[in-house]
């Protein structure tokens, strides 16, 4: 049964177009939704499916027509996949404008894709003030009145019933991830296959499923391998996977951009849903694309390792990735002084060979263990 | 006992026979790593040098970017961690290891007790490598082993401000068509190789004792530039090559114990 069900979550993982087929043939529309937040309740609530659009391991050509080389893999393969064809039949992608490249990905989109309209979600670096908040609901407010160009309805119930439906998912998510700390006999393939799930199926699905599988995992369980914090914005490349897994290291933790770090934070009840949904991104944090001068994401790492019984922490380093890149040191320093050992490895979305980050990974194998 | 280590780098293969765990009785080296008949070559010249054979062996660790593919060992290790275990076998006191090897350079600390504690990887540029010697000894067409006492020739070194190789290499062109000294270009190659490796090895922490390791560390030119970088002396032992392959025999010595007690 648990095995039928991870293969549920790796199918889905692996195969976003036939989801996304899936639902176009039920007459479904489909809105792409760019990393790293983006205000999936408001496109649910609006009567169209959220399907994520992280890019894919694959060979970057077109791409460099618009960007230059030295810029995140992940966005390039975005528009990669978007020239090519592979979201053919998408309505709209909404790309928040998180950090720089996600800004030019949204104005290259408009002349590189023309079969799919390009929504802006422009959010503000000052998020916590009222006037922060307030600039997030306009841009809010923006991307509703492009849904409705595209047939959407937008309906404060409905969005008040899409927060509840994401909250759950949160939730179910959060007590995911902790009982994956428990139980080392899932994989870090199977772990990152569970979320990276979450983006192709609707989130309603997708709970249900994650359920099951709690429900399936049964008691927690004691096996020799070494527990990991993994810290990054992706990490899905099966290859990198492989590596943790090989190294016999256990993933009891993650600070990854597409995973746990999506379902951290609820969306707050208030009368007006709208407002909840800016208010939620408001008390989002911990995060190198959410603006903090006090950067508690360093401390969030350490504690969580401790708290997790890591004996060490992977920063999994998109190349070119400036956020992450400002917030690494801090994070190196921050470990260095509670004592908790530190590797970085460096991955792309157009990296073949993995054999620099296996020597990386099973250097610190070693150095943990010996 | 006798443990055979064997690293199987990017451009050269290494072996090493140690016994019970102390004594290197053979090495052997050759041109050709990973994907060409080096390592077999290496090994062959172990077994004439001795008089034993293969079955004499009792445990063999094969590391280096060769290593996956290397069949006929009994485990593998990183190179990182048997650069370490070699580094130390010969220099008890040693903290800091910094290893250029064919593709890459690698600094690796060590604590007290000669546990790695951290380890810092160039694994992405060339810069910085011994194929940036590689290519620069090319394009002045010498043979590399010659560099250090061209370089030892220098009145005022050149400035080699690029940090691509590539770019580099159209640096140095121009810099001869502008009439510069060979010895000073070669004295600012090394150097240039010293300046990448030096900022590598302070984001690890540099503490003494410190030694080289890999093929560049043959070339005193760049041992001396980095010494003077690092403001540290850097120890030298003539088998600074082979400190992957004395690491892996350490290693399958210590295994082989770990595994009969």
């Amino acid at each position: 049964m648990l095995q039928d069900t991870l293969k549920k979550f790796h199918e889905a993982a692996s195969a976003p177009r036939a989801q996304m087929d899936k639902y176009m043939a039920e007459g479904r529309k489909v809105v792409l939704t760019a990393p790293v937040y983006t205000p999936e309740e408001l496109i649910h609530s609006m009567g169209f499916v959220p399907m994520g659009a992280w890019g894919a391991d694959m060979e970057l050509k077109r791409a460099k027509e618009y960007f230059p080389a030295f810029l995140c893999s992940i966005v390039q393969s975005i528009l990669e996949l978007g020239i090519g064809g592979a979201y053919k039949g998408a309505s709209a992608i909404v790309i928040p404008s998180l950090c720089d490249t996600l800004k030019t990905l949204g104005e290259n989109w408009k002349y590189a894709v023309d079969d799919i309209k390009f929504i802006p979600m422009t959010y503000p670096q000052n998020r916590k003030p009222d006037y922060g908040i307030a600039f997030t609901k306009a841009g809010y407010e923006r991307v509703i009145k492009d849904l409705e160009e595209l047939g959407g309805k937008y309906d404060p119930e409905a969005l008040a019933e899409s927060c509840k439906v994401y909250n759950a998912h949160n939730a179910v998510m959060r007590r995911v991830d902790e009982a994956l700390a428990g139980h080392p006999e899932i994989t870090a393939a199977q772990r990152s296959d569970i979320f990276k799930s979450a983006y192709f199926m609707t989130k309603e699905e997708h709970t249900a499923l994650c359920e099951e599988f709690l429900a399936e995992l049964g008691d927690s369980r004691a096996e020799d391998k070494l527990g990991i914090v993994v810290s990054g914005i992706l990490t899905d490349a099966p290859q990198l996977n492989e590596i943790f897994d090989d190294m016999g290291m256990h993933i009891v933790a993650d600070d990854v951009a597409a995973q746990s770090r999506q379902y951290r934070t609820d969306v707050p009840e208030a009368d007006d849903p709208l407002q909840a949904l800016a208010l939620k991104f408001a008390a989002m944090d911990n995060c190198s694309v959410l603006y903090n001068v006090k950067k508690p994401r360093v401390q969030w790492i350490v504690d969580t390792a401790k708290a997790r019984g890591a004996k060490g922490v992977v920063v999994v380093m998109t190349k070119f990735c400036d956020p992450e890149e400002f917030d690494y040191v801090m994070i190196k320093r921050a470990c260095e002084a509670a004592d908790l050992p530190l590797a970085l490895v460096e991955v792309d979305r157009q990296m073949v060979h993995f054999e620099q980050v296996r020597t990386n990974l099973e250097t610190f194998r070693d150095m943990l263990s010996m | 006992m006798i443990t055979l280590g064997i690293d199987i780098g990017s451009t050269t293969s290494k072996c090493v026979l140690l016994k019970d765990g102390q004594e290197i009785i053979a090495s052997g080296l050759r041109v050709g790593g990973l994907g060409t008949e080096g390592p077999e070559e290496a090994l062959a010249d172990l077994w004439k040098l001795t008089d034993l054979d293969p079955s004499a062996v009792t445990r063999t660790i094969v590391t280096g970017y060769g290593r996956n593919k290397y069949e006929g060992a009994d485990g593998e290790v990183s190179e990182l961690t048997c650069h370490a275990l070699g580094g130390r076998f010969i220099f008890p006191d040693l903290r800091t290891l910094i290893d250029i090897g064919g593709q890459d350079a690698k600094i690796i600390s060590l604590n007290e007790s000669g546990r790695m504690s951290n380890f810092v990887m160039n694994d992405k540029c060339a810069a910085g490598t011994g194929r940036f010697l590689d290519v620069m000894a090319n394009i002045l067409r010498m043979d590399i082993n010659d560099l250090e006492a061209c370089a030892a020739q220098s009145e005022k070194p050149a400035s080699i401000s690029s940090t691509c190789t590539v770019f580099a290499e159209s640096e140095v062109i121009s810099q001869l068509a502008n009439g510069v000294s060979r010895p000073d270009l070669v004295a600012g190659i090394c150097e240039s190789v010293a300046s990448r490796v030096s900022a590598l090895a302070r984001r690890a922490g540099v503490v003494p004792r410190v030694c080289m390791s890999g093929g560049v560390a043959r070339n005193g030119a760049v041992r001396s530039a980095l010494s003077k970088s690092l403001e540290v002396d850097i120890d030298f032992d003539p088998m600074a090559q082979y400190f992957g392959a004395i690491g892996a025999a350490l290693y399958g010595y210590r295994q082989a114990l770990k595994q009969n007690s």
